[in-house]
């Protein structure tokens, strides 16, 4: 799944390990996400949302 | 210092892995131990390959809450208790056999004394994986579980048909773990080494 946490991340001059410590979750974790690695759970992915203030779909998009 | 800082020093396991696993070898080719002395041994450096791939992670991971911390920490001192009662356990129960002739309820005794700390162990990373509340750190882990598993399963049946046909001598059962120890570490390099490819971050 792709996704836009990279770009909303930087747009907020905020680092890998300030939203890490945002979300609760690891650095790894993080660049696990915005690389693709990782696909994060439901409940991560609403935590997300929660934290750049948008709506699911406005971060995480269809391939 | 934060709890994950103490607890994350791949160094110093990575070392003491080396460390064992050179002495072992040193002991070997003076013979000053036997073959199966030295096999059985190898748990000792294998023990402490667990907990240098769990503190690497933890290296890369200085923030991972609390609750991540928590899990890491009881990881390490699990494996590290486990480890030293396996040690003691297999010296006493081998001093014991070659010296006392003890009859056979007490071997079967004896033969325990290594086998529960061994028990001991797969809890600790069952319980590892169940604790760990970092949801991608929890995938790692599984996956070089499963990496681990596989490996057992493929040398197990290669080299148990080998052994079928007499092309091979026999080889004890207990190497499962061992095996499974390796193929994890190697599960959880080859992850940390795809990430490190990927990685696009500031540290």
């Amino acid at each position: 799944m792709k996704n836009r946490l990279k770009v909303l991340r930087a747009e907020r001059n905020w680092s890998q390990q300030a939203l890490a410590d945002e979300l609760g979750v690891s650095r790894q974790s993080v660049n696990a996400i915005e690389t693709g690695r990782y696909d994060p759970s439901l409940p991560l992915a609403f935590q997300i949302a929660e934290v750049f203030d948008l709506a699911i779909e406005e971060i995480f998009l269809r391939d | 210092m934060t709890g994950a800082a103490r607890t994350s020093r791949p160094g110093l396991w990575g070392g003491l892995m080396i460390g064992t696993a050179a002495v072992i070898l040193a002991l070997k080719s003076s013979g000053a131990i036997n073959g199966p002395t030295a096999y059985i041994l190898t748990i000792i450096p294998i023990a402490f390959m667990f907990v240098t791939a769990r503190s690497l992670a933890s290296a890369r991971n200085p923030a991972c809450g609390p609750a991540g911390n928590r899990a890491a920490r009881r990881y390490t001192m699990g494996m590290m208790a486990t480890s030293i009662a396996y040690m003691l356990g297999l010296g006493i129960a081998i001093w014991t056999f070659n010296n006392l002739e003890p009859s056979v309820t007490v071997t079967w005794g004896l033969a325990m004394l290594p086998i529960a700390p061994i028990l001991a162990m797969i809890y600790v990373m069952g319980r590892y994986i169940v604790e760990e509340q970092d949801e991608y750190l929890r995938h790692r882990a599984i996956i070089a579980s499963l990496i681990g598993l596989g490996f057992v399963l493929a040398i197990g049946s290669f080299w148990g048909f080998l052994e079928t046909f007499e092309l091979v001598p026999h080889v004890p059962g207990w190497w499962a773990v061992p095996i499974w120890a390796m193929g994890m570490g190697l599960g959880q390099a080859w992850q940390s080494m795809g990430q490190k490819m990927d990685s696009s971050d500031e540290e």
